[in-house]
C-alpha cells in the first residue's frame, strides 16, 4: 500500500526513519498512552525538558484554552539531572528511534555544564536547546536576543559533540535572523517555534486566566504564523528546519514540509487525540503515494 | 491512594442515553466496555464529542455511575461552557472519544464501620460509585449534601436508597447551619461520638476547610476529589496542578483524589 514511499530524512547527522516526533512539553515517556510499538514507530523520541537542578514550574492555573487553541503557563517544570540519569535514561533504553533530550538553563554555563554531562550517554542522539527561558544573568530571554542566543549555542557546541537542536522562540521581530545567528553559532538544526506569548483575562473575577498571568499560546491558531517563519527562514538558512506550532492533521504538516520544514514537531494535538502522531505519519505515506512523489524530501520547500 | 491503576485508553464510546435532569444538569450514559471495566470509583475520563478544530481539549468528568457488566458508565454534568454546551446536545448513537479510565481513585477502609461522603452541587456525581461500592462491602454511609438551591440537590434518590443516614442543607433554606452541611457531622461527632474510618469530600473547598478543622480534633481519615482545567488528563502536559504539601501535584495523575491534610486549601 504504502511501502513504496521513503519517510526517512537526515537532519545532518541525525538520521530518522520518518519526519515525524512530539513536541517536548506535552509528551512524557513516563505518561503517554503509545505502547512501545507505537513509540517505536515514531521518527524520534523527545524528552520533557532537562535543566541542572529541579524547575517546579509555575503556580496554577496552568492552562486556558483559546478559540483555537490553548495557552499554557505550565513554566517549564523540569526535572535534574540526577533524576533524569536514574529514572528517566533508562527508560529510553528500549526504543531504537533517536532520543533528543530537550534542556532549559538559566545561564550560558549552566546550559554547558548540563550539555557536557549529556555528552556521555551514548543513548542521546541530539540536544534541544529550550530558548523560550531567561538567562537570569541579564534577564534577557535566549531566545529574543541574538547575541546571547548565538553566544549560547556558540559555547554549547564547544561543551558537546551530540547534535544540537536550537527551538528558537516565535517571539521576535525576524526569525530569520535568528536563524541565521543560530547557524552561524553552529545548531545543527533549527526548530521553528516555540509558543507565542499571549494574555488572557477573566472579566468577572477580574484576575488573568493563567497564574503566571501570561503564556504561551499554541494549537492550530499559530500555524499560519509559523509557516510563514518557516518559509522565510528556509530561503536563508542551509541547516534543516524542524516545523512546530498547531499541527493537528497530516495536511497541516504537509504545509510545513512543502514551506522547507525536513521534519515536524506535534504538540498540544497530541492531548486530545493521543494517536496523531501515528495517524499523521500514515497520512504523508498516503500523501506522497497519492502525489507520486517517492520520498517526503521531494516535498520539502516545494513553495518558493 | 497510589494504587497502582490500569494505563488509560483512547477509544471511541456510544451515547445510550443523555437527558435533562433538571436546569441545567444532565445525565448520560456512555457505551464503553474497555473503559467501564477498569473504572473505579473517584477516576475519570477525558470525553470529547466535538473535532479539535472546534474545540480543541477534550474534557474531564468524573464517573457518575459505573456498570462494568454492562460495559457502560454514567456521567454527571453541568452545561457551564461550550464543551458541556455542545455534550447537552448528545443523542443516542452519538459517538464521543474517550481517554480513560484516568487518575487515581477512592480507596474505602479496610475496616468494616461508618463513612461519610460529603458533596457540595454536582460533587455527589464523584461519591456515588463510592457509595455503592462502600454499601457491596458493608459500610455504613452517611451522606451530607448541600447545594445552592433546593432543586440543585442533587443525588438524594440515589444516594439516599444507600446510606444509612442522609443530610442536607441548601443555601437558600439554612437549618440552621450557616449553609454548611458539614456541621451536621460536627454534631455527629461532638454529641454521639460518631467514629468514621473516613470522611469523602468532593464540590467545596469551603467544605473541605471545615472536615480539616474537624479532622485535626477528631483524628479520622479524610480525602478530597479535587477539579482542574485539564489538557491532556494523563500527566504529560503538568497543566492541572495544585499545592500540596509535597509542592505541585497533578489533579489528573496523582489525584483527583488526594489525602485531605496533604492538599493546600488556601486560595
Amino acid at each position: 500500500m504504502n511501502n513504496k514511499v521513503d519517510l526517512s530524512i537526515n537532519l545532518g547527522n541525525l538520521q530518522l526513519k520518518n519526519p515525524v516526533m512530539p513536541a517536548s512539553g506535552t509528551f512524557d515517556i513516563r505518561d503517554t498512552i503509545l505502547n512501545k510499538e507505537q513509540l517505536n514507530s515514531l521518527g524520534a523520541i523527545i524528552t520533557k525538558s532537562i535543566a541542572s537542578h529541579k524547575r517546579l514550574g509555575n503556580p496554577g492555573p496552568r492552562i486556558w484554552e483559546t478559540e483555537a487553541g490553548m495557552m499554557n503557563a505550565v513554566g517549564i517544570p523540569a526535572e535534574g539531572f540526577e533524576y533524569f540519569k536514574e529514572n528517566i535514561l533508562p527508560l529510553l533504553e528500549d526504543f531504537c528511534v533517536p532520543i533528543i533530550v530537550s534542556m532549559v538553563g538559566d545561564s550560558i554555563t549552566d546550559f554547558c555544564q548540563l550539555a557536557k554531562k549529556l555528552d556521555n550517554f551514548e543513548k542521546i542522539s541530539a540536544l534541544e536547546i529550550n530558548l523560550s527561558c531567561p538567562n537570569l544573568n541579564d534577564g534577557l530571554y535566549f531566545g529574543t536576543n541574538k547575541d546571547v542566543l548565538g553566544d549560547l549555542i556558540y559555547q554549547l557546541k564547544k561543551n558537546t559533540g551530540k547534535v544540537v537542536m536550537a527551538k528558537l522562540s516565535p517571539n521576535v521581530t525576524d526569525i530569520t535572523e535568528m536563524a541565521l545567528t543560530a547557524e552561524e553559532a553552529g545548531a545543527d538544526i533549527i526548530i521553528i517555534a516555540n509558543t507565542f506569548l499571549g494574555m488572557a483575562i477573566d472579566s468577572e473575577k477580574l484576575i488573568p486566566r493563567l497564574g503566571n498571568k501570561v503564556g504561551g499560546i499554541s494549537g492550530p491558531g499559530i500555524r499560519p504564523i509559523i509557516v510563514r517563519m518557516i518559509w522565510e527562514a528556509s530561503q536563508r538558512v542551509k541547516i534543516p528546519i524542524v516545523g512546530v506550532g498547531g499541527i493537528t492533521s497530516t495536511r497541516d504538516a504537509l504545509e510545513m514540509f512543502l514551506a522547507g520544514a525536513s521534519a515536524v514537531q506535534v504538540g498540544s494535538a497530541n492531548f486530545s487525540n493521543p494517536y496523531v502522531m501515528l495517524n499523521i505519519i500514515e497520512g504523508i505515506a498516503g500523501y506522497l503515494n497519492k502525489k507520486k512523489y517517492k520520498s517526503v524530501k521531494d516535498i520539502v520547500g516545494l513553495i518558493k | 491512594m497510589k494504587s497502582a491503576e490500569n494505563k488509560p485508553l483512547f477509544v471511541t464510546g456510544k451515547v445510550l442515553e443523555n437527558r435533562n435532569i433538571n436546569g441545567d444538569y444532565f445525565e448520560i450514559v456512555i457505551e464503553a466496555p474497555d473503559i467501564a471495566r477498569n473504572a473505579r470509583p473517584g477516576q475519570f475520563v477525558m470525553l470529547s464529542r466535538w473535532n479539535i478544530n472546534n474545540l480543541f481539549l477534550k474534557r474531564p468528568f468524573s464517573f457518575y455511575q459505573i456498570d462494568a457488566e454492562q460495559g457502560r458508565f454514567a456521567i454527571l454534568y453541568k452545561k457551564i461552557g461550550k464543551g458541556t454546551e455542545i455534550l447537552s446536545q448528545s443523542k443516542k448513537a452519538d459517538q464521543v472519544e474517550l481517554i480513560g479510565s484516568c487518575g487515581n481513585g477512592f480507596s474505602l477502609p479496610e475496616n468494616v464501620g461508618k463513612i461519610a461522603l460529603v458533596a457540595r452541587g454536582i460533587g455527589v456525581a464523584t461519591l456515588l460509585p463510592l457509595a455503592i461500592e462502600g454499601k457491596k462491602k458493608g459500610l455504613e454511609i452517611y451522606s451530607f449534601l448541600s447545594a445552592r438551591e433546593k432543586n440543585l440537590l442533587l443525588g438524594p434518590d440515589k444516594l439516599g436508597p444507600l446510606s444509612s443516614h442522609i443530610f442536607y442543607t441548601t443555601d437558600d433554606d439554612w437549618k440552621g447551619t450557616d449553609g454548611k452541611v458539614t456541621f451536621f457531622l460536627e454534631e455527629l461527632l461532638k454529641n454521639n461520638r460518631t467514629d468514621f474510618e473516613a470522611v469523602y469530600v468532593c464540590g467545596s473547598k469551603r467544605l473541605a476547610r471545615h472536615i480539616r478543622e474537624l479532622q485535626k480534633e477528631y483524628h479520622f481519615a479524610a480525602y478530597i476529589s479535587l477539579e482542574e482545567r485539564m489538557g491532556c488528563g494523563i500527566g504529560a502536559c503538568k497543566g492541572c496542578v495544585i499545592n500540596t504539601i509535597y509542592g505541585y501535584q497533578r489533579v489528573c495523575k496523582e489525584g483527583p483524589v488526594f489525602p485531605l491534610e496533604e492538599v493546600i486549601l488556601n486560595e
